[in-house]
């Protein structure tokens, strides 16, 4: 297994060096001058201009730029922002916003849709898995914009008024409890999803031969349903999650926007305004490898747990 | 086995979650507890903060809690030394600035005449490429530190300031100009301490995440741009003006001007000066007395391409334009009544605004469409605005009138950014219209005027137009020179009434301001600056 990894990381070099490459073409391509960006509506004297391109090869053909990023990179030197600010210290301050966003939006996921899905599934046909079904259908039909501004008000800006501070209407200052609105919102589309394919999956595995041997050799419920079927169903469940985990990175830039969340993902949405290529493509590049990663120790669970699949 | 045994408790827990908000925990934000900073909205600055680059509003704002300026300016826009001892002149060529006793940096040392030499040195200094550059213009010297592109500088000083002792120095400018201590309220004229310059002359990295000044409040900490969203403050005790009436002082930063306004709503933030349009239409109501309607020293504009293009050559055709917009609509449908119509270039904050002098700022649909056709004005027009901001609305709607009293075509044309729009005019690329817009420096007819029109700016300024007008020029340099400032304000008000005749701009509306407050707050008050008034706010206990 262990070289099973190391081939895979050696896979994902060239993942990366064309996902640079490509986003810095993008960047290259769009309209407008980084100059004039940098210098703001005033304008900058002529000399001074001249200064800046030259500080930060903005005249230069695209390949040599791109030369130079990658010899940088190679530094652990991701270029510096507009403002002088080194995008490194920026990915560092941010990145751990942006992660526990993700996490809390990955635990309200898995433990809402698994939940829901199971809650469906277990009372196939009745009043709750219609529910269960209606509810999913609202998650998936809303978008998260619509979602997070009506959150935003009913349960940050209207609770509040009334005494009770459980939601912060925006930012991190309070903590922990500042995730728990955008993390679900972030998650609500995908809990949905979720839900569905946790339903389908064990309604399937409900009907499948091992079941009935299970019931027939008098194993309880809780064993036959818990052991047998959700095992066995854990693996398309665990692509999505892991498939997903992208989803969420990106789905950053709208929810931390709204809350106000200074992750990786509001900053990749104001460097894209600012046109500022060393952050936009830095934090791609990072978006890149956290999606690598994660698919990773999906095909890695893939192993655990179904014995017949080994990675040699 | 382990899923399955909390996957039913779990799933119960799951809609739980949901339900529970209804009881949940106790009230954080209300209640005044007593070192509870007052909490002011603010957008990320867009540079390190650094007097002579932080010019945008927001950082801007930061630099004005923190330095105190030369010269104030009332309510009625008149000019009060306030750093400043004196500032006299007798040729409006040489000032000599005295600095009153007492002032001290946050870190102890004491304000020095050096302080304003050093700062306005490194501002004019080209290698630095500060923002403020253009403003130090017309001090003798500054041509010293600007040479041609690619001419290395030979010095690294304006001969046009000297220091006669720890608290007077000189400054020499290469023509007279009246209004310049009216400028000497602006940010970019703020001194730096001694211990902002590193050993190679340049800000130190230190200096632009704490900087030090000599106003009302220190830097608690550094701020780290693009990581922190809290700028922390505290009340500076040395002081020795009126001093604010409260200890701690926090900039939230925000991206999003709703989501302030939702924090504002909820009582976890105290002041916010940028309303949009969607919060103001509910503001009134709910917010009441706390809510501030007040006159911008803001101007927006329809500028014309006249040096890039001869299509708006003829000036019956842009006045037609001009009679075609119906700027009340505009301001009161479009924006709400956030903007003003406009019938002037100089903004009735200024002492120099004439009511209705613009006769063709008018709208009179049915002259703008005989004068239009009687000169053979264009089949199609182009319209540009720049869609970083929100201009798209009332651009659409300038467009319509303009289709509809004209009975023209027009090609509205979006561009990244204003200056995405300008290079494309210098490049040709585009020969259209465009929106323009001015936030005013100092208070004073000039600033709405030479910066925006002058044959100089079209150079070192923002003349976008690239109209030139000699007459205008001159006019300008009367003012300049004029030996009272009843005198200089008759020249400007006659470059005006040419600006007028000529309309290189259509002035299409004022801007206003529109605030917020808490209850936790009172007597909230905006300068014309557009800068809260620190000293004047009380917390509510």
């Amino acid at each position: 297994m262990g070289r099973y990894v190391v081939r895979r990381l050696i896979q994902a070099i060239p993942v990366v060096l064309g996902a640079t490459l490509l986003i810095h073409a993008v960047v290259f391509a769009l309209p407008g001058s980084p100059a004039v960006a940098r210098a703001g509506a005033d304008g900058l004297p002529p000399g001074a201009a001249a200064l800046l391109r030259e500080h930060y090869r903005l005249g230069e053909p695209f390949l040599v730029q791109y030369g130079h990023y990658l010899a940088g990179l190679f530094r652990g030197d991701l270029g510096v922002t507009f403002a002088g600010v080194p995008v490194a210290d920026l990915m560092a301050g941010r990145f751990q916003v942006t992660v526990n966003l993700v996490v809390t939006a990955l635990v309200v996921e898995a433990v809402a849709g698994v939940g829901l899905g199971l809650y469906g599934a277990l009372r196939y046909g009745g009043a709750q898995d219609a529910l269960v079904l209606g509810v999913t259908l609202v998650l998936i039909s809303v978008p998260a914009l619509v979602t997070g501004f009506v959150l935003q008000l009913l349960l940050g800006v209207r609770l509040r008024q009334a005494g009770v501070g459980l939601f912060p209407v925006a930012g991190i200052a309070e903590g922990w409890r500042g995730y728990l609105l955008p993390g679900f919102v972030l998650a609500a589309s995908s809990i949905a999803y979720l839900a569905r394919l946790t339903r389908a999956g064990l309604l399937e595995a409900l009907r499948a031969g091992y079941i009935r041997t299970a019931v027939a050799k008098g194993l309880s419920r809780r064993r036959v349903v818990g052991l047998h079927a959700l095992r066995n169903m854990l693996i398309p469940l665990i692509t999505y999650l892991g498939a997903d985990l992208g989803t969420l990175m990106g789905g950053t830039v709208i929810t931390e926007t709204i809350f106000n969340l200074p992750g990786v993902g509001r900053q990749l949405a104001d460097s894209i305004h600012l046109r500022e290529q060393p952050v936009i493509v830095g934090t791609v590049t990072f978006l890149v490898l956290v999606y690598i990663l994660a698919n990773l120790v999906v095909d890695l669970l893939y192993a655990v747990l179904d014995p017949r699949i080994r990675h040699e | 086995m382990r899923i399955v045994k909390s996957a039913r408790p779990i799933a119960g827990v799951a809609l739980l979650a949901l339900g529970l908000t209804a009881c949940g925990g106790q009230a954080t934000t209300s209640g005044s507890v007593g070192d509870q900073p007052v909490r002011m909205e603010l957008r990320e600055p867009q540079k390190l903060l650094y007097p002579g680059d932080s010019l945008e509003t927001e950082g801007s704002e930061v630099m004005a809690a923190i330095f105190a300026p030369l010269v104030n300016y009332t309510d009625e826009g008149k000019v009060v030394d306030n750093v400043a001892e004196s500032i006299k002149t007798s040729d409006s060529r040489v000032w000599t600035i005295r600095i009153k006793p007492g002032y001290t940096w946050h870190n102890g040392e004491p304000l020095i005449a050096q302080n304003y030499v050093d700062s306005w040195n490194y501002n004019a200094n080209r290698d630095n490429a500060q923002g403020a550059n253009g403003s130090f213009i017309r001090v003798e010297g500054w041509s010293d530190l600007n040479p041609p592109e690619g001419q290395p500088l030979k010095t690294k000083k304006m001969r046009g300031l000297r220091v006669i002792d720890d608290r007077t120095f000189q400054v020499t400018l290469t023509k007279p100009f009246s209004q310049f201590k009216t400028m000497l309220g602006y940010g970019v004229f703020f001194p730096v301490p001694k211990a902002a310059l590193g050993p190679d002359g340049k800000i130190t990295d230190e200096y632009v995440k704490k900087p030090i000044g000599q106003g009302y409040f220190k830097f608690d900490k550094p701020y780290n741009k693009g990581v922190d969203q809290v700028i922390e403050l505290s009340r500076y005790d040395r002081f020795p003006g009126k001093k604010p009436k409260f200890d701690k002082l926090q900039f939230k930063i925000y991206t999003d001007s709703e989501v302030a306004f939702n924090d504002l709503r909820a009582g976890d933030l105290d002041i916010h000066d940028s309303l949009s349009p969607a919060a103001i239409a509910g503001a009134k109501a709910e917010f009441g007395e706390r809510y501030l309607d007040q006159v911008d020293a803001g101007v927006g504009y329809i500028g014309f391409p006249l040096q890039f293009n001869n299509t708006y050559e003829n000036v019956k055709v842009r006045e037609a334009i001009s009679l075609a917009i119906d700027r009340r609509t505009i301001s009161e449908t479009v924006f709400s009544g956030t903007r003003a119509p406009a019938d002037d270039f100089i903004n009735p904050l200024i002492d120099g605004y004439r009511a209705n002098a613009c006769t063709v700022c008018v709208y009179d649909p049915a002259r703008a469409r005989a004068q239009y056709v009687e000169n053979n004005g264009p089949k199609v027009l182009e319209l540009g605005y720049n869609s970083d901001d929100a201009h798209k609305e009332w651009i659409e709607a300038v467009a319509n009138n303009l289709r509809a009293n004209l009975g023209v075509k027009v090609k509205v044309r979006s561009f990244e950014k204003f200056a995405t729009m300008f290079n494309d005019l210098g490049d040709r690329r585009y020969g259209g219209m465009f929106r323009a817009g001015w936030a005013m420096d100092y208070p004073s007819a000039e600033n709405y005027l030479s910066p925006i029109f002058s044959t100089v700016a079209i150079e070192n300024g923002s003349n976008f137009s690239g109209w030139s007008n000699k007459e205008f020029d001159s006019l300008l340099v009367k003012g300049d020179t004029a030996p009272s400032q009843r005198e200089s304000l008759k020249y400007y008000q006659q470059a005006d009434d040419i600006l007028i005749k000529e309309l290189p701009y259509i002035p299409v509306y004022f801007y206003r301001t529109n605030a917020a407050f808490s209850q936790n707050i009172r007597g909230l008050k905006i300068n014309m600056l557009n800068q809260i008034e620190w000293a004047e706010i009380e917390k509510v206990s």
